[in-house]
């Protein structure tokens, strides 16, 4: 009954240490990002109003995107709609053709690996180059994110190094010390940022009222990227539009404190027109979040603005790492997301999942994501992707806790089972539940029985206050 | 995809729709704004200077960079080797020691900085190994929100919220100054 994420976590867990490493890693930004989060008294209220915010302009979508492209058309900026993925490469790559560009500095954008581009491109003879160092680390190793900030926090120094080292970024054998190895890729960054031909940022806000594209980073990697090729492409989702700048300051606020336990990112910086003598190109991209708005019970999703804050603090994330989902985005948020994309693809994700809701909990716009996880659970059978095993079990248990006789025979008759050998009782192939579990010692008198006893000897009501 | 048969289906599918909240909030204020803007630039890896109005600039920033040689600014009074209004390309700008830039807005809860263009190459602003950042300390503010409701946009279309140094943690964790852009930030508050 293993889920394909169960199956690459059991892998991951063979090294203790390093898993372990991986755990205190992100609880570590997760306790950074409470700090962050004891300096501001109106903490919650930013979250509430955070919320309602988005709530609003995710169910006034259609209006806030024209007020948007409205602006950005006025202000000499070409705008592009984009269905889907492909439509969407297909928009890039002629807009680099167009532009005899062969070279393409990038900062980092999870719309563009949602869609696939960097090997779309390459494979039409286009240089992609990620200037977000940790995205630079995983392209030179072929790798890819697993964590929507920290995308490269998995890979360690030496690795690091060896890489630099066979790429001919890093002179110094087995250097592996971070400070030298981000002179390194510095260094190299820089010789490809004033190569390029273009440059794409992703868009982290865009505001409606004046048209806006705000991109945060803390490398600058997005100004350096904007600053020297002439040319400029956003790739933004569609639900990233927010209504003015005085809902901006509720977002820049909550952003970074709950993705890295910082007060802000370095850069926040707002693209409103093309660079001088330069073009401005955003394609706003749908690619399925025309059909989630639709959801009843999930368009909240749409609300996200990835801060990642949900997978630092969850206990499955943290100990079993982004590589064992099956979505590009891994972590309780997610989850969500690829249940929306592809829910036959993406139902083992669900039960990557305890249900502790720390992750409602530390949600900077209240999506919920645990709480919409429970929600995919109770569709699996719908999307025929129900475990039959569990269904089996669901069904007998429904059986036996809807009937006192049944459930009280079973109950006396369980000790019994104490006397059957743990080889046997505890063996995994017929007893699934005993992975990672010991059979329990069953009672000779079970709960409801020594409640009844009581009830008789003291009364009904004093046995409740007992 | 036409936008208009996009809007068509959004407005389609979107069943309850939500009222704005009401946006005020009891925001964070400081007892000494200038000194948490001070303490919040020094915690962002930046330094915060201090001058007199009629401090002389060019002996504050060569204090400030005593090794730099290479200095780039479009400043009245600044003294430099490169103008961004003047070079023909942003690639010119590359291997500048100091840039020398004004902020508009400071804002104390996160040492963010307001820049507007005000350079035809903003490029200045991020490939210059270090920066230097004038601003007047009447015009630091509290927080996000008051800092919102003041800047505006030059013609240029762009502006830009800077606090620190350019950082990265992405090895590993450690957390190196000088990622893609300024390796170093002083701020020089004007009194």
């Amino acid at each position: 009954m293993s889920t394909l994420h169960a199956k690459r976590a059991r892998e991951f867990l063979k090294d203790p240490a390093k898993i372990t490493h991986h755990d205190q890693t992100f609880w570590g930004m997760r306790m950074s990002r409470d700090k962050m989060v004891t300096q501001i008294p109106e903490w919650e209220e930013l979250r509430d109003k955070a919320s309602e915010i988005k709530r609003h302009t995710i169910t006034h979508l259609a209006d806030y995107l024209e007020e948007f492209s409205d602006h950005l058309e006025k202000n000499g900026v070409h705008v592009l709609w984009a269905r889907d993925a492909k439509e969407f490469n297909q928009m890039v790559l002629k807009i680099l053709t167009d532009h005899h560009v062969k070279k393409m500095v990038k900062s980092k954008s999870m719309m563009t690996e949602e869609c696939g581009m960097n090997d779309f491109l390459k494979a039409r003879g286009i240089d992609v180059v990620e200037t977000d160092l940790g995205e630079r680390i995983l392209q030179l190793m072929h790798l890819k994110p697993a964590h929507i900030v920290v995308p490269a926090i998995h890979i360690t120094r030496q690795q690091v190094a060896h890489t630099f080292e066979e790429k001919g970024m890093s002179q110094e054998e087995g250097n592996d010390d971070p400070t030298y190895l981000t002179r390194c890729a510095r260094n190299s960054l820089r010789s490809e940022f004033l190569e390029a031909g273009a440059g794409m940022t992703g868009c982290n806000f865009g505001v409606a009222k004046t048209g806006d594209v705000v991109v945060c980073t803390n490398e600058g990697n997005a100004d350096m990227a904007t600053s020297m090729p002439k040319l400029h492409i956003v790739a933004m989702g569609l639900e990233k539009v927010i209504p003015d700048y005085a809902s901006l300051a509720f977002f820049q606020r909550l952003l970074c404190r709950s993705a890295t336990g910082q007060p802000t990112t370095t850069y926040t910086s707002h693209f409103r027109k093309p660079r001088p003598g330069g073009e401005m190109y955003v394609i706003l991209i749908d690619n399925g979040r025309s059909d989630f708005i639709a959801n009843p019970d999930h368009w909240e999703t749409l609300k996200c603005i990835r801060c990642g804050a949900c997978m630092n603090t969850c206990p499955v994330y943290r100990r079993s790492t982004g590589y064992s989902y099956s979505f590009f985005i891994p972590g309780p948020i997610g989850i969500d997301l690829g249940m929306l994309k592809d829910p036959k693809a993406n139902s083992g994700n669900v039960s990557a999942c305890s249900l502790c809701l720390s992750c409602d909990e530390v949600c900077p716009v209240h999506v919920n994501p645990g709480s919409q996880i429970y929600l995919w659970r109770q569709q699996l059978d719908h999307f025929g992707t129900a475990n039959s095993e569990k269904k089996l079990m669901s069904w007998g248990m429904a059986r036996v806790y809807n009937n006192y006789f049944m459930y009280d025979t079973a109950l006396k008759m369980a000790p019994l089972l104490n006397h059957v050998p743990e080889a046997i009782i505890g063996n995994p192939k017929w007893s699934p539940w005993c992975v990672g579990h010991k059979m329990p010692v069953f009672v000779r008198k079970p709960f409801h029985v020594i409640e009844k006893d009581l009830e008789k000897e003291y009364g009904k009501e004093s046995t409740t206050k007992l | 995809m036409k936008k208009e048969e996009l809007f068509a289906k959004l407005r389609a599918n979107t069943h309850d729709q939500f009222d704005m909240p009401d946006m005020h909030v009891q925001a964070l204020k400081y007892a000494d704004t200038l000194q948490q803007f001070i303490a919040m630039t020094k915690s962002s890896g930046g330094k915060a200077i201090r001058l007199k109005r009629d401090a002389d600039l060019n002996v504050a920033v060569a204090e400030a960079y005593p090794d730099a040689k290479v200095i780039a600014s479009n400043l009245p009074g600044i003294k430099a080797d490169r103008n961004p209004d003047l070079v023909e390309d942003a690639r010119d700008l590359n291997g500048t020691d100091v840039g020398v830039i004004r902020g508009e807005i400071g804002v104390a809860e996160n040492a963010c900085i307001w820049i507007p263009q005000t350079m035809k190459e903003k490029a200045v602003c991020f490939i210059s190994e270090n920066l230097v950042i004038l601003l007047d300390e009447a015009d630091v503010v509290d927080n996000m929100h008051e800092a919102y409701a003041r800047i505006k946009m030059t013609d240029y279309g762009f502006g830009t919220f800077i606090s620190g140094p350019s950082k990265t943690a992405d090895i590993e964790q450690a957390l190196v100054m000088g990622a893609q852009a300024a390796r170093s930030v002083t701020v020089f508050l004007l009194s």
